[in-house]
């Protein structure tokens, strides 16, 4: 089941499938959050969304996770 | 020595030799930095367009600190700075978070790809253990091939180690990425660092190679950017993660945290009040312990009872008494602005107690880690304004000194959100050593005056940057930031860092204090500043204010603390005072700040932000009047 990012609930886990621009999808793929699955660690009403993996935390702006999309995970399992 | 790239080499005898220190932001560079040349004192500031790089010269080896990045490209003006510096050194040390080899190995892998000589610093080993995890230092040495020690550089553990180590820097001669460089033209002169770039689309890179083939072969053979930036990145992550799995070993399952306050600062209905709180605290600090207690202290008692009438006694002793030496006179010791007294009392009492003040608090937050929270707390706002949260950084440094402000707006992002954060600086935000005498003289009015003042501040700022938003072309730039583990800041680090930066701008700023209050003495003597001060008076006088207030204005001209200094002067009643605050705060930037816009913008934007000022100071200034006379 796919979704925009910013319309998945805290603390769900998703994988990252498409991140439009090119520079962004380079600067998470550095960091591996587009390896697999990472948590959607936190939505700031109206604000930036805040996902997860092995500690690594970052924001992004809103109008940047509307453009993403994500792939929902049926069950909430850490990836490892 | 394992490597055959003949632009560079590494050897650690006693020809000159330049390492870096590389590493992810808040990997702990700066600390190690700070414990690798701990008995050297021979520390220079380098200050590069916009980030100030350190460096320390030990015996043979220049050591350089570098601003932290995730990987070597251009996406950043951090990257740009250390990717220049990386593509010039001899050998780097990686340093690298022990807690987070998944996300810091991609630029160790990408180092090494580059074939750039590397130790590795595996640094935080503390917080390894206290993570409940396992590394296996020999395999991952095995596996990158190159030195890895074991460090934790607040406590100081295995930097011996490391220092011993570092004549071993290497980089294995090949690796995977090899096989992309068949993409490129086969006589492209170029360094195995340059063509790993060169794949990776990196434009800098490609100009710089461009340019030198271009010289060499007289031709136009350009090797166009071969563009494999994806296909490279997933495979070296491939090789992270298959490297993460044979090093790295949970101890116990379930996860090891601690993060009650990080959660609370993010959720904005805790976060806000917290920051409010932070805010309070530091406004009550910098506004009344500092800028009142302290302050008032040292300009009324150290200088107005003993410095000022010391110096004054000496120069009157010691020059003659003839028409030449009047002139000189006035120029030393005038009342208004002397070069040896008031010039002097500026400077040591006033400045320097607020800028060391506010560097401390902003260097506490930065270490404590809570500044990118701060920015995504910030984004919604300034999202409605054409700017993303990382313009909160800018801002508040702005409240310190606009200037320097000015000069960190490179780092928020395009072209367009650096001039929308430069204006609204130049315009609305008054800087500590103004925000300092400004709280004086509201404290004295009351609290309704004190939030009225930050209401029209506000007002301006938004009003100033919706405006900005709609009419400059182009879209405003998401925030992309990593939030890093908060922790308890440590008093070393914040005490370097507040002493470095209080010192650097002390250095920068003293001249020019000191060159502005000659060339106003001057004029002051020639009366160029009484006709201007009488051609402001028909502005002076619809703001309703007395005619002295011509004279803030022009002192405005020059410095904005000059001008809020000049208020605790004048005689006003509390509207007039109120209204004649709201202007010196929205009057023209300082002739500082106008030269830091001219040097990173252009003189139309320049010119334009000056002009802008002008008109908005007197427009609201002449509105709050009117209103004011209207409700009292």
């Amino acid at each position: 089941m796919t979704a925009a990012l910013v319309d998945v609930p805290s603390e769900e886990w998703i994988e990252l499938i498409d991140v439009p621009d090119d520079e962004v999808r380079a600067r998470l793929l550095r960091l591996g959050l587009l390896d697999g699955r990472v948590k959607c660690h936190r939505q700031i009403q109206n604000g930036p969304v805040v996902i997860q993996r092995h500690g690594t935390e970052l924001a992004l702006g809103r109008p940047l996770a509307e453009e993403i999309t994500v792939e929902r995970a049926s069950s909430d399992r850490a990836p490892r | 020595m394992t490597r055959e790239d003949p632009m560079r080499s590494f050897t650690s005898d006693d020809t000159e030799t330049s390492v870096a220190l590389v590493g992810a932001p808040n990997a702990g560079k700066s600390a190690l930095f700070k414990r690798l040349t701990e008995e050297y004192v021979d520390v220079s500031n380098y200050s590069g367009t916009t980030l100030k790089t350190t460096s320390v010269t030990m015996g043979s080896t220049e050591l350089t600190d570098t601003p932290g990045i995730n990987g070597v490209s251009s996406f950043s003006e951090e990257e740009r700075v250390t990717r220049g510096i990386i593509l010039d050194t001899d050998a780097v040390i990686n340093v690298v978070d022990g807690t987070q080899l998944d996300r810091d190995l991609f630029l160790t892998l990408q180092l090494l790809d580059m074939g750039v000589p590397t130790v590795v610093a595996l640094n935080m080993m503390d917080e390894v253990a206290a993570a409940n995890l396992e590394l296996d230092i020999d395999t991952l040495e095995t596996a990158l091939g190159v030195p890895v020690v074991p460090t934790v550089a607040v406590t100081g553990l295995g930097v011996d180690e490391l220092q011993n180590r570092l004549s071993e820097a290497s980089a294995p001669a090949s690796t995977p990425i090899d096989s992309y460089y068949d993409a490129l033209p086969d006589d492209i002169d170029a360094t195995r660092a340059e063509k790993t770039l060169l794949i990776e689309g990196d434009e800098p890179t490609a100009r710089r190679v461009d340019t030198r083939n271009l010289v060499a072969d007289g031709g136009d053979t350009s090797p166009a950017v071969v563009d494999k930036r994806e296909t490279v990145y997933r495979e070296r992550r491939t090789r992270v993660q298959s490297t993460v799995e044979t090093v790295e070993h949970a101890t116990t399952s379930g996860e090891p945290s601690k993060k009650w306050l990080e959660d609370l600062l993010m959720r904005p209905a805790t976060g806000i009040p917290i920051v409010s709180g932070l805010l309070i605290a530091v406004f009550y600090f910098m506004g009344v312990v500092v800028a009142q207690m302290v302050v008032g202290y040292t300009e009324e008692i150290l200088f107005g009872r003993y410095y000022n009438p010391a110096v004054e006694t000496v120069v009157d002793n010691l020059l003659p008494t003839t028409e030449w030496a009047a002139h000189v006179e006035f120029l030393l010791i005038n009342d208004n602005l002397g070069l040896l007294t008031i010039t002097v009392q500026y400077i040591l009492g006033v400045l320097v107690p607020l800028v060391a003040a506010f560097y401390l608090v902003i260097s506490i937050l930065e270490d404590a880690g809570v500044l990118p929270r701060l920015a995504v707390l910030a984004d919604r706002g300034l999202n409605r304004i054409g700017l993303n949260g990382r313009a909160v950084v800018p801002l508040i440094v702005g409240m310190g000194c606009v200037t320097m402000a000015v000069i960190s707006t490179q780092m928020v992002g395009s072209r367009r959100e650096q001039i929308i954060t430069t204006a609204l600086l130049g315009l609305a935000i008054p800087c500590s050593a103004q925000i300092g005498v400004i709280l004086g003289i509201l404290a004295g009015l009351g609290f309704v005056w004190w939030a009225g003042y930050l209401l029209v501040l506000l007002g301006v700022l938004g009003v100033t940057g919706i405006f900005l938003d709609r009419v400059l072309p182009g879209d405003q730039e998401a925030l992309i930031e990593q939030l890093p583990r908060v922790r308890a800041p440590r008093p070393r680090n914040v005490a370097r860092k507040a002493s470095n930066r209080t010192a650097a701008f002390l250095r920068e700023a003293a001249p020019l204090f000191a060159g502005t209050a000659v060339v106003v003495s001057t004029l002051d003597y020639a009366g160029v500043l009484d006709a201007i001060i009488t051609a402001l008076r028909p502005l002076t006088a619809a703001l309703g204010l007395p005619a002295s207030f011509g004279q803030v204005l022009v002192l405005g001209l020059i410095r904005r603390d000059f001008a809020a200094a000049g208020m605790t002067d004048l005689t006003l009643g509390a509207p007039q005072t109120f209204v004649g605050l709201v202007v010196i705060t929205l009057f023209v930037p300082c002739i500082l700040t106008m030269t830091m816009i001219l040097k990173e913008h252009d003189a139309r934007s320049a010119l334009l932000m000056w002009v802008g000022s002008w008109v908005t100071a007197f427009t609201v200034g002449g509105l709050a009047a009117a209103a004011l006379e209207v409700i009292l």
